[in-house]
């Protein structure tokens, strides 16, 4: 037998396998779909590229395959965290699907919002997919599960907060030799903060010099927004080995450093100054920038370097309708402190925010047994690459080899590869239950420490003192 | 009695709607408002408290801050928009080209909702990208930064409340004085009045019960802003813009602090009666008793 017959038999079988396994899928969700015809399921989520997609394109798909009817709200951050709490402490039932932001899980499953989604799937099997398995997920999915190991939603984003820089500038040999001479140093993209600052000073002064719009770094700095609370406790302290917000849950939740915290340590003050820096020297509408405005001013070619969350990455890299900068990206670690890396190779810490999140199913949704089956339709492994393709997100690990996936990764200077194969050095948000909470107290006293009302170093004291106080008052400090 | 049965009886439905959707949520903030209560605590039950959030509110440096700031903030836009919507009453009282198109658009800020108005600011406002920070800018080396100025915040924050409720007062002012009688006027002209005199005398006097009726409704408004100004500024810099209904909606939504934030509601509702009954005491009241 020829090699080339051989192969056509192989391409055959594998084409009647797939279509088969197709039809199978097909036949599963109109049947399953058959009982729930005229309910009309409902989801809110933050109105980001991943949740587009699934309102675009997966919820249209699953109507057409089971006759269910999808509607998905995509509203602001604040907004959907306000609808989605609200209608699930009052139990209302509006929504049969919400959005968990990782962060939130562990508050939300403190008060027995979700439904077990394992657990529901072992005790009804007929409503489990054939094409839907828990074991393809990345680890990213542990996030989301249980003291019982089991899932409690559906992983559909998952990113790492990266440091984005313009190749166009770093490798123009005018500006390398600029730099070289203004510094003395070789100019790549920096591994440490004193290189970082080197680096944004110098795109500070050259876009000054030059009469151009360009500044050295973004910063995402809003002054009445929880952003700038994030990119500092989340994005900046960790890289200066200040992990878990500087609490230590281990130690009575204590923040300050007299009790055992690190909230106002040594490293926690310089990891402040240094971005207050860094926010100085960065473009003027920095103060006013959440997430959304740090990407596009990325996006508009306003700054040589940034720290910008993977959701962003791909339209910024490839969608030449909204970005000035497409062809022009690299990808990299975050700077650092000596020891952090260690740390997180260790498990002891973490360089960064790995962000993302689930599709839930809150307890008091009306159509359970629907919503489920959405749930499953958009965990589907057959439904990621698609997606990743449209928003870079990979929540399943085959997604990582799919040949569309490969290719955006080359456009986006290796951020899939980045995403896989350092994503364990990153981390999600600290499993507290009270973030938003902590946040909201302390962060009048942060947004006074931007504007300059407070010094950094004794706006740290209180926000250490105030997290106490806070966690004595809602009881999780004795 | 037959009258009276039928008025209660067309009442009925109004008086329904008042107490399922005013009264019973009043009274339920202010059951709210006497315990402990955070879902997100240790223990998220309600807990009674008797009168301690009622105690921590005076002493909450944040909220007395956030008072002081909504006062001021109520005071200049409310003062501006009568003084503006007056004039541009005046102005529309008289004919000029473009008048039918220039009275459109200025009443269009009117139907928008507050939370567009606060995007259509925020794009206006953001630095190198806004239109109004370019033109001052440009025009007279100013450089605006609302996120870095609490100052310009504050004030930004004002102008665009006058821009959005300006026309409410014009259109009330203009019905008012299309509704004056011409006699008066003509009497007074005769008499060899001025038009200072005029307005002080004749004008001010008979439009002063719907100058008055502006007043109670832009105050009672301006005192409830929320949308506008968490869409623009956030309630910064810092909390040089957080006013009492900025505060109230961080404290009630993402802290979730549910007891405090309705203490805190029924505050600035008996604080926003007692101002409505000093300014019917002091500008009502007296003119009635005269007769």
């Amino acid at each position: 037998m020829s090699f080339a017959f051989r192969l056509g038999v192989s391409t055959l079988a594998l084409s009647i396998a797939a279509g088969s396994a197709f039809a199978q899928d097909d036949d599963f969700w109109a049947k399953a779909g058959e009982k729930f015809q005229g309910v009309t399921l409902r989801g809110v989520t933050e109105a980001t590229p991943p949740s587009n997609y699934i309102s675009d394109v997966l919820a249209p798909e699953f109507e057409e395959k089971t006759g269910i009817r999808v509607e998905i709200e995509t509203t602001s951050w604040d907004q959907m965290y306000d609808k989605a709490i609200k209608d699930m402490e009052a139990g209302t039932g509006i929504y049969d699907m919400v959005y968990i932001e990782q962060d939130i899980v562990y508050a939300y499953l403190a008060r027995d919002f979700l439904v077990d989604v394992t657990q529901t799937l072992a005790d009804n099997p007929d409503l489990k997919a054939p094409g839907f398995d828990e074991a393809a997920f990345t680890t990213f999915a542990d996030y989301f599960r249980g003291e019982n190991g089991d899932l409690y939603g559906i992983p559909m984003e998952a990113f790492i907060k990266i440091y984005l820089y313009r190749t166009d500038l770093f490798n123009d040999p005018e500006v390398q030799a600029a730099y070289k001479e203004a510094t003395g140093n070789e100019l790549k993209p920096a591994t440490t903060h004193e290189e970082y600052t080197q680096i944004a000073e110098f795109f500070t002064k050259w876009g000054e010099d030059h009469d151009m719009d360009l500044w050295g770094t973004t910063a995402q700095a809003h002054t009445g927004h929880p952003a700038s609370w994030y990119e500092y406790v989340e994005t900046v302290a960790p890289t200066f080995g200040v992990y878990g917000w500087g609490i230590d849950p281990d130690n009575n939740y204590a923040a300050t450093v007299e009790n055992g915290g690190t909230m106002n340590s040594d490293e926690a003050k310089a990891a402040l100054k240094w971005w207050l820096h860094m926010r100085d020297i960065a473009p003027p509408e920095s103060v006013q920038s959440t997430w959304t405005e740090v990407a596009t001013t990325f996006a508009a070619g306003r700054a040589a370097q940034g720290l910008v969350y993977g959701e962003n990455a791909a339209w910024i890299a490839s969608d030449d309708s909204k970005s000035r900068v497409v062809g022009n990206v690299g990808v990299a670690l975050p700077p650092m402190e000596d020891g952090v890396m260690a740390d997180a190779e260790s498990g002891a810490g973490y360089i960064g925010y790995y962000d993302g999140g689930a599709f839930g199913l809150p307890v008091t949704s009306k159509n359970q047994d629907a919503a489920l089956l959405f749930l499953q339709y958009i965990g589907q492994e057959s439904v990621q690459p698609g997606w990743a393709v449209a928003a870079p997100r990979i929540t399943h690990t085959a997604t990582y080899d799919d040949a569309g996936v490969q290719e955006m990764n080359d456009e986006l200077g290796g951020y899939y590869d980045m995403l896989r194969e350092d994503g364990k050095l990153f981390a999600g948000a600290p499993p507290y239950p009270f973030h938003a909470q902590l946040r909201e107290a302390v962060a009048p006293i942060f947004y006074d420490i931007l504007t300059g009302n407070i010094d950094p170093d004794s706006g740290l004291d209180q926000m250490a003192e105030k997290t106490e106080q806070e966690l004595t008052d809602l009881g999780y400090r004795q | 009695m037959h009258s009276n049965k039928l008025g209660w009886l067309l009442l009925a439905p109004t008086l329904l709607v008042l107490f399922f959707f005013g009264v019973l949520p009043f009274i339920y903030v202010v059951y709210v408002s006497f315990h402990q209560w955070n879902p997100f605590a240790v223990n998220p039950d309600m807990v009674f408290n008797w009168a301690e959030n009622y105690r921590r509110v005076v002493f909450d440096a944040q909220f007395l801050a956030s008072l002081g700031v909504t006062a001021a903030f109520v005071f200049f836009a409310v003062i501006s928009e009568l003084i503006l919507g007056y004039l541009l009453a005046q102005a529309f009282m008289k004919d000029f080209p473009g008048k039918a198109i220039f009275r459109t658009i200025h009443t269009l800020p009117l139907i928008m909702a507050p939370i567009i108005v606060g995007s259509i600011w925020k794009l206006m406002t953001t630095p190198s990208i806004g239109i109004i920070p370019n033109l001052l800018d440009s025009w007279f080396g100013y450089n605006l930064n609302i996120g870095q100025s609490a100052i310009a915040a504050f004030i930004t924050t004002v102008v665009m409340d006058i821009w959005h409720w300006t026309p409410l007062v014009t259109l009330t002012l203009i019905a008012a004085l299309v509704s004056l009688p011409p006699d008066p006027f003509e009497q007074a002209q005769i008499d060899g009045a001025g038009k200072r005199q005029i307005f002080w005398h004749i004008t001010l006097p008979m439009i002063r019960p719907a100058i008055l009726a502006t007043v109670f409704i832009r105050l009672m408004d301006a005192l409830r802003t929320v949308d506008e100004v968490l869409m623009l500024t956030g309630g910064g810099p810092g909390s040089a813009t957080r006013y009492v209904g900025v505060h109230i909606f961080k404290e009630v939504f993402p802290r979730t602090n549910y007891g405090y934030g309705s203490a805190i509601s029924v505050i600035v509702l008996y604080l926003t009666i007692v101002v409505c009954w000093l300014l019917y005491v002091f500008l009502i009241a007296p003119r009635n008793k005269k007769g």
